[in-house]
């Protein structure tokens, strides 16, 4: 909440005469440039290990493209997690791995058992994964149940469900195992030959949702409630905003955003798995990171795409250049190490320049979102 | 600190006839579990005879006895979701230390709970002093201290883990007249706890800083060393409890040890009442949310319904707890 440590009606930059004035305005200061720069060193230094050979395989852009095969479900919780957390209150999403089995499993029997078009498949689920979130958007809104409460308990109760309904076996057959082609790699029309194959997943999940998620966040009345009723509440209340409705409604999307994922994860493999987003630690934990790591303030009103887009892709792509460094199973578990490194140094590091930037009394107020112009 | 005084007259008339340690939230809890035992015992006959109850409270035990540090934490309007983590590497160390090296039992379960703490003391000091919230610091601790884990483990199980340890187990060695050893130990566990918290001053303080934090500190509450310590105790009763699931479990390990634990416990701590907000909450409470959660759970499985469906109740049950929690909590504010 830095809105209440900051005194209100400061007007313009002021130069923070603490620090190097090329140090903390750009890399420190803005999470999107922090990102961004790590991305370019990261791939600089695998580029460098792999000219010398340190590594087990070829550190090439195909190399790159093809990782992006897991960059689409986990771009796509964390954005999920954008709108949720954004919304303020101790706003979070523990169910959206449990939404995304259960959504999987019932697109799944829509459309392998029931033999719905496949259209109409994808729609029902993502409109079931809203039906879940508006669920939880209801209790956490409404009825002023704390978020951590409602998911944690969805979460039980989704997965529950998942499992139960399909007896815990994966539904596949042929029409899914044809679907995989949703997510494999494709070479692009026109620009294809110059371009490594991407997979198709990227344009027909995550490049719409992405587009569509930065111009309600940022070009319409309702992204503007959001980040309003997420910095500050009450005063959104006064302001006639109604707060309660705005939320709920950051449920629904994280739910039918999870509904989306889970159609893509039944492409991805092949089958309606019902344990797909909740195996192991489960897909929830890692959206979240990844959402924290892309800048999103944990108390609300804090958040932009861009940093969640980056942030995924730095994750996606440094497992991918671990696997090459570290091989085999050593190599998988240190990822979880530096997911977990990378994320408590960027929350310790900005959290630190935030409170330099305090303790220098040059709190430049920065407006929520990603809309230049509007900062001073 | 108003969490004893500002009661609703209902409540005060209600505090003069039960002991101070079932009121509220307890005195519902436990009437749900006495009329599932009962519903249970009807439809099950296996149900209420030692040979079911016995090891349900060995079950119990580890999700209880995290939950008495998850419940300090939660108190500070803290939260700590690196208790899996915290129970696999303690876990597989102890084991491969009683594989390794033929240790007594003290010094194997004294190694748990210091390597616990130790732990715990990282997430503290992060959280005291990096001043970040602390959900955020326990996800990145709970990837390191899994990948902790997972490097001990080697990519192998632990075989062959001798049975040292087996007055924690559910076997014969591990109850007397029918208790528990391990679920004995969480309720002493508990007993120290609800004393402390009630009675100490460092446990009124916990109180003070999960209602406003600065406001404990202007009060002269020193609130950073309290904070790493809450992190602290709830590591080192990880390390315990990673004990009491090596001896419950085969003479094998698997990497698997631990995991959904720290969802497990936050949902026993919640359904006991404590505030996920901070300031109010009972240890009591989450002995009996943690019954409650393993009643529900083995309930499902002996009336031979799905497996899964248990955990269905279980989210229900943690909405129905903090619903009612929230209705009160309302009538308290407007009495």
């Amino acid at each position: 909440m830095t809105a209440t440590t900051n005194p209100a009606g400061e007007r313009g930059p002021q130069p923070c005469s603490r620090r190097p004035a090329w140090l903390t305005p750009g890399l420190l200061r803005d999470r999107t440039v922090l990102l961004l720069v790590l991305v370019v060193v990261l791939v600089v230094v695998v580029t460098v290990l792999d000219a010398v050979g340190l590594t087990s395989g070829r550190f090439t852009t195909d190399y790159l493209a093809a990782a992006l095969i897991g960059y689409v479900p986990l771009a796509l919780l964390a954005l999920a997690e954008l709108f949720v957390i954004t919304s303020g209150r101790g706003g979070i999403d523990l169910s959206v791995g449990s939404m995304v089995s259960l959504t999987g499993v019932v697109f799944g029997m829509l459309f392998q058992q029931q033999g719905l078009p496949l259209v109409v498949s994808i729609v029902l689920a993502v409109a079931f994964g809203a039906l879940l979130g508006a669920v939880n958007g209801v209790i956490t809104a409404y009825f002023g149940f704390p978020a951590l409460i409602t998911t944690l308990a969805t979460y039980y109760a989704y997965r529950s469900i998942a499992l139960v309904i399909s007896d815990q076996k994966p539904i596949s057959g042929p029409e899914i195992s044809e679907f995989y082609g949703a997510a494999k790699s494709v070479e692009l029309p026109l620009i294809g030959h110059l371009v490594p194959l991407v997979p198709l997943g990227v344009f027909t999940f995550l490049l719409p949702v992405a587009v569509l998620a930065w111009f309600v966040l940022n070009r319409t009345t309702y992204g503007r409630k959001l980040y309003a009723i997420g910095t500050n509440d009450t005063a959104a209340l006064w302001s006639g905003i109604e707060t309660r409705r705005t939320r709920m409604l950051a449920y629904v999307t994280a739910g039918a955003v999870s509904g989306l994922v889970g159609v893509y994860t039944v492409a991805q493999f092949a089958s309606a798995r019902p344990d797909a987003g909740t195996s192991g630690s489960g897909m929830a934990l890692p959206a979240i990171t990844i959402a924290v790591l892309g800048g999103v303030a944990i108390t609300g009103g804090i958040g932009r795409l861009s940093g969640i887009l980056l942030s995924a892709l730095l994750i996606v792509w440094l497992n991918a250049s671990i696997l090459l460094v570290v091989p085999g199973n050593e190599g998988a578990q240190a990822q979880l190490l530096a997911l977990g490194v990378v994320l408590l140094g960027a929350s310790l590091l900005s959290n630190a320049t935030i409170r330099r930037r305090q303790a220098g009394g040059s709190g430049r107020r920065e407006v929520p979102g990603s809309v230049s112009g509007t900062a001073t | 600190m108003t969490v004893t005084d500002a009661r609703a007259p209902e409540e005060v008339s209600l505090r003069r006839i039960l002991p101070p340690v079932v009121t509220g939230q307890e005195v519902v809890l436990l009437a749900v579990l006495a009329v599932l035992w009962v519903l249970l015992g009807i439809f099950t006959p296996a149900f209420l005879t030692a040979g079911s109850i016995g090891p349900l409270l060995v079950q119990v035990a580890p999700i209880a006895l995290i939950g008495v540090g998850m419940t300090f934490v939660i108190i500070t309007a803290g939260i700590d979701v690196s208790v899996a983590g915290m129970i696999m590497v303690c876990a597989v160390v102890t084991a491969r230390t009683l594989v390794g090296a033929d240790v007594p039992a003290v010094v194997a379960v004294a190694l748990a709970v210091a390597l616990g703490a130790v732990l715990g003391s990282v997430n503290g000091l992060l959280i005291a002093y990096g001043r970040v919230h602390p959900i955020i610091i326990t996800f990145g601790t709970a990837n390191v201290f899994t990948w902790l884990g997972l490097r001990v483990f080697d990519s192998s199980t632990v075989n062959n883990i001798p049975g040292t340890l087996s007055f924690l187990g559910r076997g014969a060695a591990g109850s007397t007249l029918g208790v528990p050893h391990s679920f004995a130990l969480t309720l002493v566990a508990v007993a120290v706890a609800w004393w402390f918290l009630r009675y100490t001053r460092a446990g009124r303080n916990l109180y003070a800083i999960g209602g406003n934090q600065n406001a404990a500190r202007l009060a002269g509450i020193k609130v950073q060393p309290r904070l790493v310590s809450v992190y602290l105790v709830t590591g080192a009763l990880a390390g315990l409890a990673a004990c009491m699931i090596i001896a419950t479990g085969t003479s094998t390990l698997d990497q698997s040890v631990g995991a959904g634990k720290e969802l497990q416990v936050i949902a026993a701590v919640v359904i006991g009442g404590t505030s996920i907000l901070g300031g109010r909450g009972s240890v009591v409470g989450t002995l009996l949310g943690a019954l409650l959660v393993q009643t529900v759970v083995s309930g499902v499985t002996q009336l031979g319904w799905p497996t899964q469906l248990g955990f269905l109740f279980v989210g229900v049950f943690i909405l129905v707890a903090v619903g009612t929690d929230l209705i009160r909590e309302r009538a308290r504010r407007r009495a």
